[in-house]
């Protein structure tokens, strides 16, 4: 019952912190479960976050559900998108057309240039604790190099498509030195 | 009955063909919601992309649950966020198993050596985004958002503040300065 409750919690922080689009979870979701409840390890959580990318719907609610259900089946699942998506449903839905007549106040727009800056370095941050278990020798850091190159000069390329090459690749570089 | 049935094809199409989050969602939100059904105009779907942008968390279930309400009430609004959600959420679970059954696997433990510099890169990408939007100078006063940065930075690394705190504070501070 604990574990039930602290999964509302942590997504329910993780959630209703992130300003600034679904990307912006990413860093709370992983302070949530990584180093709060030590649920996934950093490496777990790394792994979690490629499949999640490799499909398409919002990351939060993806990561929310995976996570849920390792830690605790499908009732985690469904408390951990519950926290994930309550508090947003309730307030759009029970403000609806008065929240409409603020929606371009110059107050909210202040608010969110203020918290941008925060959101962009806690990403850094994610970016730099997920490389240092992924760059682990000269051929992941090739890897890494290569698919920055792709996505900053050809963003048409999707990640997805990106996600499943390189596990093709890591199935044939990696295997045999394994071994 | 037609509208939650629509409500249901609508945001199944746009959510779960919406690679790339929300910013991809968005568009295809619009098609549906805007063009094919006529459930919003297309200035009242602008100002709704405004508030949602503006509340916390994830974009895609935001607008499912302020649309799904205006058409068809609190049915609408479970219909309309299960179709976004459930699909990728279940086949997630079922990867998930699938990578914890197999954890020790070689082959397995190989393909996600190759797939994890991809997602470092990811990462840097959508934080690249991020400041690019965040450190968009018009004025004297936008080098503030630089300031911010690097205190919020300083404040991370060497007091280990909370993110929350951070970003909390950063609300208020904003709402001061710009």
């Amino acid at each position: 019952m604990k574990t039930i409750w602290d999964l509302f919690l942590a997504f329910l922080r993780a959630s209703n912190f992130a300003f600034g689009g679904g990307a912006s979870a990413i860093p709370l979701v992983k302070r949530e479960v990584v180093t709060k409840y030590q649920w996934l390890t950093n490496d777990e959580f790394a792994n979690y976050l490629a499949i999640a990318n490799s499909l398409p719907a919002p990351i939060l609610t993806k990561l929310a559900g995976m996570i849920g259900f390792k830690v605790k089946g499908w009732l985690g699942a469904l408390v951990a998108i519950l926290g994930a998506i309550l508090p947003t449903t309730l307030i759009v839905v029970a403000l609806g057309g008065l929240i409409l007549k603020y929606a371009q106040s110059p107050a909210l727009e202040a608010m969110l240039k203020g918290v941008r800056p925060v959101v962009a370095v806690l990403l850094l941050q994610t970016a730099i604790e997920i490389g240092k278990d992924s760059l682990t020798h000269k051929a992941t850091w090739l890897l890494g190099i290569a698919a920055l190159l792709i996505m900053f000069f050809w963003p048409i390329i999707h990640p997805a498509f990106l996600v499943l090459a390189s596990m093709l690749l890591g199935y044939i570089l990696f295997r045999k030195k394994n071994q | 009955m037609a509208d939650l049935w629509n409500l249901f094809i609508a945001f199944l199409r746009a959510s779960n063909l919406g690679f790339g989050g929300g910013p991809a969602i968005i568009p295809l939100i619009q098609a549906e919601a805007v063009d094919r059904y006529h459930w919003l105009t297309n200035a009242q779907f602008a100002d709704v992309i405004a508030v949602t942008n503006a509340l916390p968390g994830p974009i895609g279930t935001k607008i499912a649950a302020y649309i799904g309400y205006q058409v068809a009430s609190w049915p609408g609004v479970i219909v309309a966020l299960i179709a976004t959600i459930m699909p990728t959420v279940l086949l997630l679970i079922f990867l998930g198993t699938l990578l914890s059954k197999y954890a020790n696997s070689q082959a397995l433990q190989a393909m996600l050596t190759g797939v994890k510099p991809i997602i470092t890169a990811l990462l840097l990408i959508v934080a690249y985004q991020m400041a690019v939007d965040a450190f968009h100078i018009t004025q004297a006063l936008d080098y503030i958002t630089i300031v911010i940065a690097a205190a919020a930075a300083v404040a991370l690394y060497f007091f280990k503040i909370h993110p929350s705190i951070l970003i909390l504070s950063s609300l208020v501070l904003g709402y001061f300065i710009f």
